[in-house]
């Protein structure tokens, strides 16, 4: 046969012309900034990683899921298996078989794939990504067809060189594909870039069912801080923005992006793949950020990202809720970049948005957002009887009061929580005047620099004295001192837990120390703060407390780890980027349309960004109120 | 705008009103705005003080490549030492606040220091509108947010006031790595200031509704009116001209239509 | 006619009881005994000059209604209703004079609009005060001194406490005009070598004023005092954070309610001698006063603004309200639900959560008057809401209310504005 030769050379040259785009896209990444990882270990680790943890978000769409698993594995496979049979030519009937079994896998998964894309969902990039199930079903059609000689199902030379050209061009077509496109930034570079994402982490604690949440501090008194060009990222940053599917989840669950504020975490990722790889969003093909329109946005690698990529509105349009986040299959971290960016415009440039410079000043001025008397701190607590720190030094447990001593309604929490740990007898102390804010907002503002020095000194505070535990009823609180206050070199939290409030009461019920009785009133929803559920994977403790009064309760169709955050978090309120909507408006909606006629909430945030509906709605309690009118017997002390 | 003025912006540590801590003050902050407003390239921003303070990081966090620093004591007299800094320099505009967040703030340097350069002060300037040929067009602020348009000529001092531009926000980075020009200059002690006893505000007893009743009835009356404002008069079956008449008359009566 | 008691007692005409006639009244052999009886106790001259009984007067109507017939005459109204006299007269205050003065005190006035403000008469008071320590410390004889400058419409500088006046007129004092008035105040301090220069430390141009003689003069002066006697003065510094005590200085700017404003003693009011045309007058003033400018109501900031339109979600017609907010010159305003709901800009908002505002008029439109919205209007003197729903808290609040749809009233709002407005102009036009 004449043309005997045109496949595997074929095959050969887009594998070379692949690992030449390989090595260009590697040096894209590299161009970040350098970040410590363990290549060997993660390189290992990828596979597992591959199976269990991305398969494990894969798996909430069940369809999704098993067409992946089809075609992907088909693909793997059938690559590897074309590579023996057609490329080192090694003749075994068996290996030949088993490839004519990857490429029917793979046709299945690519018939979904092909049947998905028919009809697609919004949140769907299009473009290219149309094109993929065609490229999927020629790739596995093209080689069955090629393998069945090897496999000694047909004769060698069946269809002559006519067949033999025919196959070529379209294993030229569907190769580019698979093996061209993989490297140079065509759908498939998702496979490449998503499994050495995989391996190279920035935060491998996630994998295996761990948790790793907390924001990574800025370092200090450098020429720059935080992110202002894609090269500022770290190298795995970068990795882990090619990985992208495009497949909107985080689009699909993004209350900004609901709430037609210009933000699309999707096409924020697809934005900073565009700033390192240089270029313009032309060929984006989803949906766009609210409001604005796509191909106008132009970045380089060394070109300041708000200067013409994105702006900064899309970036201080989100709520740091997660959601994103815990939806991607490919573990790319949104919030993780939105924050080193608006680092750079706080850090850098002082152009955070309307309140926000206001409230940094005062945070700085008065360690605490709202520039009150710094003694006024305690002044909820005058009735309380509460024992300070400074006075008794130590005591089983140290509560965490947070900024909400200064707002009339959080005070009512407070002081039901109080309550409830008088009545269950707790050796209880605040730190009083000595507490600062935790700096939540100043970080998630982006002012590290304000964040670091409140948690410094918060820490120095919190080592004078000693405590088992630490509880908050303020799960932005909760989760700086639980995770992020770590990063600071202080033994102060050494072997303190910290807990949020429900989960300290979850105990105490437990434990018997509290009596309640059943709750009569109407139906009753729970929203979970996005802080205690998806930061901290408190999900059930709110639970358990309610249904320990015997509440059932009405779940809202978005609750647990796809809870709708309320709007109240990452400085969303003080940036007040304007959209369409309100978020928490929406929110209320999902209380309403379960008919609850209370939502309980377990964050006096969320309390007041529900409680900022306009009413009618729903009555919004904490979820240490509810507990405390059910308490049955009065403090006898 | 014209090509190039040279500005000086004065700038004192301030006072939270809160906390009592130091921070920028809010006047001078905006007298840096004005100044960077003004003429980015050309403005030096002074302080008189103490050169390690770190509220001066917040000043120069606004944009500032520089801070100049005439080091003085505490209870230093900063005033000689300004009218030496200024007469050597070209400065034609001259901004500070109105009244410092802390010492005695009496609001006189501004004035002092017009007095012994021999030039006009503007007081509680809220916008310069033009520069040219020698003289400014400014906008004074008046209470009420009413404006007065007055022309100066340069070299000029204008205390800037509250009504002027917020400061803009001021950044960690560039703050933290702006140049600090610390001069060497003599100091003077404030020798008035050493007799003073200095003691921390008495809240000053509101005066009360003194009634000079001369009968007990009078008095009884007195004790016992409503307070002004106290339930209104509501208008629900007239029709709408007439309520509008109503309202209207209330708004001549106040003279806020004029 | 008869007139019962209660009818009768309004402040001016008080009814006091007249124990010794009521006495008499009651003893029938006191030889007043019958003209006390019988004044004004009905009995009136007819057109004959006789003297008639009027049966109807007698008696008067018991708790329950009846008609009784007071035998003892304790309710005679010639007991009852006498009026004490002098009630109504006009107190004559008595004079407080200052012949041949040993020395002045001056007293630099805001007179805003041409009027002494309350922080001016407080400044009165205070030199009175200072002017009794020095009596009283044999320091001699000194009559306080009201200096004030441009046009004046006060008409009782006696009762503030006006000595002597010094009233300086023409055309280069009004308006702005620091370096003529900074002149005139030097040439004062030539010729009458004052004790004491008093200045209300104000935003309205006594600050000002005295920085500037203080600075001439080369005097330190106390800025923010508000205890002084003729030896020590407590001043606030530091932004009203710390007290200052020192000897009093010669120069004084003071804060409100410094010392309580003359109310008992008349004063002279004897104009002092001055030449206005010895006044410096240079021509190398370097400060050009080009007159106040006309302000856009918006453009005024929602914490200064003296007249606030404020919508709130019932408002359906946003451009009629901007433009009823132009017509009237008032400065737009809006609850939080306009802002969430986009209608308004958030900088537009009041409330604790938004602006705190000060304005003397706060009207209202279709807001009902969230908590915070009413914390933030706390400091405005009069409140007019518009409103459909009478039972709202902003109408509870508000000093005038309209219970209707918004639109219409300020439909009618609008026209009343232009035709005001334009009538205005026609006058104007007309005068030029
Ligand atoms: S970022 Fe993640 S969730 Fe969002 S489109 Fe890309 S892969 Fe999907
Ligand atoms: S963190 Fe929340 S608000 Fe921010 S991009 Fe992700 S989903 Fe959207
Ligand atoms: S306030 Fe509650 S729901 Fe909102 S961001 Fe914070 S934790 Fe999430």
């Amino acid at each position: 046969m004449i043309l005997d030769w045109l496949p595997p050379t074929l095959i050969g040259f887009l594998l070379v012309l692949a690992g030449i785009g390989a090595i260009r896209r590697m040096n894209l990444w590299r161009a970040g900034q350098a970040e410590k990882v363990n290549i060997l270990a993660g390189l290992l680790a990828m596979p597992k990683r591959y199976l269990h943890d991305l398969h494990h978000v894969v798996e909430r769409d069940k369809y999704m899921s098993r067409t992946h698993v089809a075609t992907g594995g088909g693909f793997v496979l059938a690559m590897v298996l074309v590579l023996f049979v057609h490329l080192f030519g090694v003749k075994s009937e068996i290996l030949a078989w088993a490839l004519l079994a990857a490429l029917v896998l793979m046709f299945c998964g690519a018939l979904f794939v092909y049947k998905r894309r028919m009809n697609p969902p919004s949140r769907l990039s299009k473009g290219p990504w149309m094109r993929l199930p065609k490229s999927l079903l020629t790739f596995s059609i093209t080689f069955f067809v090629l393998t069945l000689p090897a496999a000694g199902i047909l004769p060698e030379g069946t269809g002559g060189w006519v067949l033999t050209l025919v196959l070529s061009v379209l294993i030229l077509m569907s190769l580019s594909e698979m093996l061209f496109g993989m490297t140079w930034g065509g759908p498939m570079k998702h496979a490449f870039a998503g499994a050495l994402h995989l391996a190279f982490h920035r935060r491998p604690e996630r994998f295996g069912g761990g948790r790793s949440t907390g924001l990574k501090p800025a370092v200090l008194g450098e020429a720059s801080h935080g992110v202002a060009k894609p090269t500022d990222f770290k190298w795995n940053q970068l990795l882990g923005f090619d990985a992208c599917v495009q497949c909107g989840r985080c689009e699909a669950v993004c209350p900004a992006f609901a709430a037609g504020q210009p933000l699309n975490p999707k096409k924020l990722i697809q934005d900073m793949v565009v700033g390192f790889a240089g270029g313009t969003d032309a060929k984006y093909a989803g949906s766009p950020y609210p409001g604005v329109d796509v191909g106008n946005a132009k970045g380089a690698p060394d070109q300041i990202i708000t200067n013409g990529l994105i702006s900064s509105d899309t970036l201080w349009s989100c709520t740091t809720c997660r959601a994103c986040v815990e939806e991607c299959p490919m573990m790319i971290e949104h919030v993780d970049a939105i924050v080193d960016m608006r680092r750079f415009l706080t850090l850098e440039k002082g152009e955070t948005p309307n309140k926000g410079a206001q409230v940094l000043e005062n945070i700085i001025a008065t360690d605490n957002p709202n520039g009150y008397s710094p003694a006024s701190r305690t002044h909820w607590a005058a009735d309380q009887n509460l024992n300070l720190m400074k006075d008794v030094k130590q005591a089983d447990v140290l509560f965490w009061v947070s900024d909400g001593a200064f707002d009339m309604r959080s005070q009512r929490i407070l002081r039901a929580f109080v309550k409830l740990m008088k009545a269950a007898n707790i050796d209880v102390a605040i730190l009083g005047d000595e507490e600062l804010d935790s700096g939540d907002v100043a970080r998630r503002l982006g002012d590290d620099a304000a964040f670091q020095s409140l948690a410094k000194r918060n820490l120095a505070t919190l080592s004078k004295y000693s405590f088992k535990t630490i509880v908050t009823t303020d799960p932005h609180a909760f989760h700086c001192l639980k995770n992020e206050y770590g990063d600071f070199g202080s033994d102060a939290l050494k072997g303190v837990e910290v807990l949020h409030h429900t989960t300290f009461l979850n105990r105490l019920v437990k434990e018997g120390r509290l009596q309640l009785d059943t709750f009569k009133g109407g139906k009753v929803t729970y929203h979970d703060p996005c802080y205690l559920g998806r930061y901290n994977g408190e999900y059930d403790a709110p639970r358990e407390l309610l249904a320990s009064l015997g509440i059932d309760v009405a779940e809202m169709e978005r609750s647990g780890y796809r809870s709708r955050c309320c709007g109240g978090g990452g400085g969303a309120p003080i940036t007040d980027i304007p959209g369409e909507r309100r978020i928490a408006d929406m929110r209320m909606e999902d209380v309403v349309s379960t008919g609850a006629e209370m939502v309980a909430v377990g964050c006096q945030q969320c309390t007041a960004m529900l409680e900022g509906v306009v009413e009618p709605r729903p009555v919004v309690k904490d979820i240490a109120e509810i507990l405390v009118s059910q308490l049955s017997e009065e403090v006898n002390s | 705008m014209p090509p190039k003025v040279n500005v000086v912006s004065l700038v004192s540590i301030g006072r939270h009103p809160q906390s009592g801590r130091s921070r920028r003050a809010e006047q001078d902050g905006r007298a840096v705005e004005l100044g960077l407003k003004l003429s980015k390239k050309s403005l030096t921003v002074v302080h008189a003080g103490d050169a390690q303070e770190p509220v001066l990081r917040q000043y120069a966090g606004m944009g500032l490549d520089s801070l100049t620093v005439l080091p003085q004591p505490a209870d230093g007299d900063a005033l000689p030492i300004l009218v030496d800094f200024l007469k050597s320099s070209k400065a034609q505009v001259v901004l500070t606040g109105v009244r410092a967040e802390s010492g005695e703030s009496s609001g006189m340097l501004p004035y002092l220091l017009a007095e012994q350069l021999g030039w006009p002060l503007v007081p509680r300037v809220a916008e310069i509108l033009t520069i040219k040929q020698g003289a400014a067009e400014v906008l004074l602020a008046l209470p009420r947010g009413q404006r007065r348009s007055v022309i100066v000529s340069l070299p000029f001092i204008a205390t800037v006031d509250n009504a002027a531009a917020e400061a803009r926000q001021t950044a960690f980075g560039p703050g933290l790595r702006a140049d600090f020009k610390v001069l060497d200059v003599n100091s003077v002690k404030d020798e008035a200031m050493a007799t003073w006893q200095i003691s921390a505000a008495k809240p000053r007893p509101k005066r009360l509704k003194v009634v000079k009743a001369k009968t007990a009835a009078d008095r009884m009356k007195a004790a016992t009116a409503k307070p002004v404002g106290g339930g209104g008069k509501v208008m629900k079956n007239e029709t709408a001209a007439e309520k509008a008449q109503a309202i209207f008359d209330l708004l001549l009566e106040e003279k806020v239509v004029r | 006619m008869s007139e019962f008691p209660s009818t009768e007692a309004t402040s001016s005409g008080l009814l006091r009881r007249d124990p010794r006639t009521e006495w008499i009244a009651r003893n029938r052999l006191h030889p007043l005994h019958s003209s006390v009886v019988s004044a004004g106790q009905g009995e009136v001259r007819g057109p004959t000059g006789l003297l008639r009984k009027n049966p109807h007067v007698i008696g008067f109507i018991g708790p329950n209604g009846i008609k009784r017939i007071d035998r003892a005459n304790l309710s005679a109204a010639g007991l009852n209703s006498k009026k004490r006299a002098g009630e109504a007269k006009e107190v004559q205050l008595p004079l407080h004079v200052v012949d041949n003065p040993d020395g002045y005190i001056m007293v630099v006035a805001d007179m805003i609009g041409g009027r002494l403000t309350s922080h001016d008469k407080d400044i009165l008071g205070l030199a009175h005060q200072l002017v009794a320590e020095n009596k009283a410390a044999d320091k001699g004889n000194i009559a306080v001194v009201l200096v004030c400058f441009g046009e004046s419409k006060e008409t009782q500088f006696d009762l503030a406490g006006v000595d002597r006046l010094l009233h300086i007129t023409g055309q280069e004092f009004e308006g702005f005009a620091p370096e003529a008035r900074l002149s005139a105040l030097m040439q004062i301090e030539a010729q009458y070598k004052p004790e004491n220069w008093l200045f209300p430390d104000s935003i309205h141009g006594g600050t000002d004023l005295a920085c500037r003689l203080a600075s001439r003069l080369g005097e330190r002066p106390a800025t923010q005092a508000w205890q002084v006697t003729a030896t020590s003065t407590v001043s606030r510094g530091a932004s009203g954070s710390c007290d200052i005590s020192r000897e009093t200085p010669r120069i004084l700017m003071l804060m409100e309610e410094c010392a309580n404003a003359i109310e008992d003693t008349r004063h002279q009011v004897l104009d002092l001698e001055f030449d206005v045309n010895s006044v410096d007058t240079g021509d190398n003033y370097r400060l050009i006063d080009q007159g106040q400018i006309e302000v856009d109501s918006n453009a005024v900031p929602l914490a200064e603004a003296e007249f606030i339109l404020s919508a709130g979600n019932g408002i359906h017609n946003w451009d009629q309200f901007h433009a009823v907010a132009a017509a009237l010159r008032a400065t737009e305003g809006a609850s939080r639900v306009a802002v969430d709901d986009g209608f308004m800009p958030r900088s537009r908002q009041v409330g604790a959560s938004g602006t705190w505002v000060t304005a003397r008029v706060y009207l209202a439109v279709g807001i009902s008057g969230a908590i915070q919205h009413m914390q933030g209007i706390g400091q405005c003197d009069k409140v007019v809401a518009i409103n459909t729903d009478a039972g709202c808290d902003m109408v509870k609040r508000a000093d005038l209310a309209v219970i209707e749809d918004s639109e219409a009233v300020l439909e009618a709002l609008m026209k009343l504005a232009q035709e005001h407005y334009s009538s205005k102009e026609q006058e104007k036009s007309d005068a030029a």
